[in-house]
């Protein structure tokens, strides 16, 4: 099937924070396989009682567990729709896009919103892996760049939970931009004399890594998380090398120096609290 | 409606594949034939002061039309033994490092960064990763975006992934008209969406890699063009096109002033991508 040449129109539609639906029942932990109830594990922060295995958050549902209890606003933005190369990989991306917003609920793989954490408003950028495996393409990296720009405007520290598989292949080139549109809106970030700290959650690789994830000023990553550039099948494919014991993990990064700390999913809201007291003494003045 | 037969299709494919190939084709210019036909007392200095030295990286100052520039250049190689020694022109975080080193360096001695990019992505390896090669890119693209002297950016034949974006940040993108530019080659493309980078014509044909994508969405500013079969049969041609294309970019951009370049700069990567192809 062909579609019309003209099906390229822009289209915005509007952007709304869905809270998800807590699954009834009983679940299995993906690290051990444990059994457990769905609702015990989401009180839990989807961390594994038995053997700690981080499990994946949904975008939401992460600014919830980061934000303080009611405090959450959605940032109010417009995804436009693109699909700069009419690309069909066995499925055109408008359908492709639109199954992505019903399994998820999401409008995209990126979601902003401002909150408090602990006492402190900040704007919390947070990624959807489970909207085509986290992808960037340009709706998200605009949205991300909104969510920098408000922070700019607004004298706020900037929190983004990364997890992604990298760039949207089904976006091309326009995909590659936005590696550079997020990297200019880090550096207005960066220019305002405001901080910037980064959560990276499995998984997280490509283009994410290779620019916003890797510009915060401060780096976490949860126990576990596969972080980097190339993923580990497409290296030993390519270079057929032996991957030594926990590749790309955040422990192994955090001992090749490449990121600040390994921090449980518990720890994340004090330790980003204390940083945020720390770095977050420009906020409320203009720089000089 | 229209039906494509299967056969179309794969005529499309195979098309859009040989495209690609054209740009790969072993016969194009490297980029030390580029440095050598354009510029003069090119001077290679090399070094990350962190690790090592990447062959597949290459930079230095040298003088183009009687003003000095600074040189950025993913260098491929041009015969079995080179294309080992430079990694088939992709780098590791000590090529991307070096690059940082001489964008500051150029910075300080006031001089315009040109880079060529042919690299068909950054290298996908342990050491690579051991050593940050997304910290890697995700800092040089930051310095280059912060850069005070005009930076301007050719591709001249194949510019994949994030790899190609470092060197690609520039107030001018230029490219010879047979070149590629996109978000992975399409090997890479069809593993990541089919498991299977045999469909790699598939892919190429769905990613429209030629650099004419990338112009009409603005990531590329002019095509250098290239008399048919290629830049290969007729280098001294293009490489002539070239030069006065980068000597009229480089004129435009003195004029512009930093302040303004650098706005210029930002203002156009914050609205990257966005725009639709026709
Ligand atoms: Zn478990």
């Amino acid at each position: 099937m062909v579609r019309a040449a003209t099906g390229t129109a822009d289209r915005a539609r509007p952007y709304p924070l869905i809270r998800p639906i807590l699954r009834p029942g009983l679940g299995s932990c993906e690290g051990c396989g444990a059994r457990h109830l769905q609702e015990r594990f989401e009180r839990a922060l989807q961390v594994c009682p038995a053997c700690g295995h981080h499990g994946r958050v949904p975008a939401p549902v992460r600014i919830e567990q980061l934000a303080d209890p009611g405090t959450v606003a959605p940032i109010a933005a417009m995804v436009p729709e693109r699909d700069p190369l009419r690309f069909d990989d066995g499925m055109a991306y408008p359908d492709r896009l639109r199954a992505a917003r019903e399994a998820t609920g999401q409008s995209e793989a990126m979601l902003t919103a401002r909150a408090s954490l602990g006492g402190t408003t900040v704007v919390i950028a947070s990624m959807e892996f489970d909207f085509l495996g986290g992808s960037l393409g340009s709706a998200a990296g605009a949205l991300f760049a909104a969510g920098c720009d408000l922070a700019v405007a607004e004298r706020r520290a900037l929190v983004a939970v990364c997890t992604s598989g990298g760039a949207r292949m089904q976006e091309g080139i326009a995909a590659l931009a936005q590696l550079a549109r997020c990297t200019a809106a880090v550096a207005a970030v960066a220019d305002a004399g405001l901080p910037y700290l980064a959560v990276l959650a499995d998984p997280c690789f490509g283009g994410v890594t290779a620019s916003f994830a890797a510009q915060a000023d401060v780096i976490l990553a949860e126990p576990g998380a596969r972080i980097g550039f190339a993923g580990g099948r497409v290296i030993e494919q390519a270079a057929r090398d032996q991957l030594p014991d926990g590749f790309q993990k955040a422990e192994f990064l955090l001992s090749h120096g490449m990121i600040d700390a390994v921090v449980s999913r518990t720890e994340l809201r004090p330790i980003l609290t204390t940083l945020l007291r720390a770095y977050g003494g420009r906020c409320a003045r203009v720089p000089a | 409606m229209t039906a494509v037969s299967s056969r179309d299709l794969t005529e499309a494919e195979d098309a859009a594949f040989a495209a690609v190939e054209l740009a790969r084709h072993p016969q194009r210019p490297r980029a030390l034939d580029v440095i050598e036909h354009l510029f003069d007392d090119w001077t290679e200095l090399r070094g990350d002061r962190l690790y090592g030295d990447d062959p597949a990286m290459l930079g230095g100052p040298a003088l183009l039309d009687g003003r000095w520039v600074m040189v950025l250049a993913q260098e491929k190689g041009s015969d079995a033994m080179s294309r080992a020694l430079r990694n088939f022109g992709m780098p590791h975080p000590e090529g991307y490092r070096k690059a940082q080193r001489l964008m500051r360096q150029a910075e300080r001695f006031q001089l315009p960064v040109l880079c060529l990019v042919d690299t068909p992505a950054a290298h996908a390896g342990v050491g690579a990763e051991e050593r940050g090669q997304a910290w890697a890119i995700a800092e040089t693209l930051l310095v280059a975006l912060r850069l005070r002297v005009p930076v301007i950016s050719t591709i001249l034949s194949e510019g994949g992934s994030g790899g190609a974006l470092a060197l690609a940040l520039a107030d001018r993108v230029l490219a010879l008209e047979n070149a590629v530019y996109t978000v992975a080659p399409p090997e890479t493309c069809a593993a990541i969406l089919w498991r299977d980078s045999g469909q790699r014509a598939r892919a190429a044909l769905a990613l429209r890699p030629g650099v004419a994508t990338a112009l009409a969405l603005g990531l590329v500013d002019e095509l250098i063009p290239e008399p048919s079969p290629g830049v290969h049969a007729h280098p001294t041609l293009v490489m002539a096109a070239l030069r006065g294309a980068l000597v009229r970019h480089l004129d435009q951009l003195d004029a512009l002033g930093a302040e303004p370049r650098m706005s210029l700069r930002r203002s156009r990567y914050r609205s990257a991508g966005d725009p639709v192809l026709n």
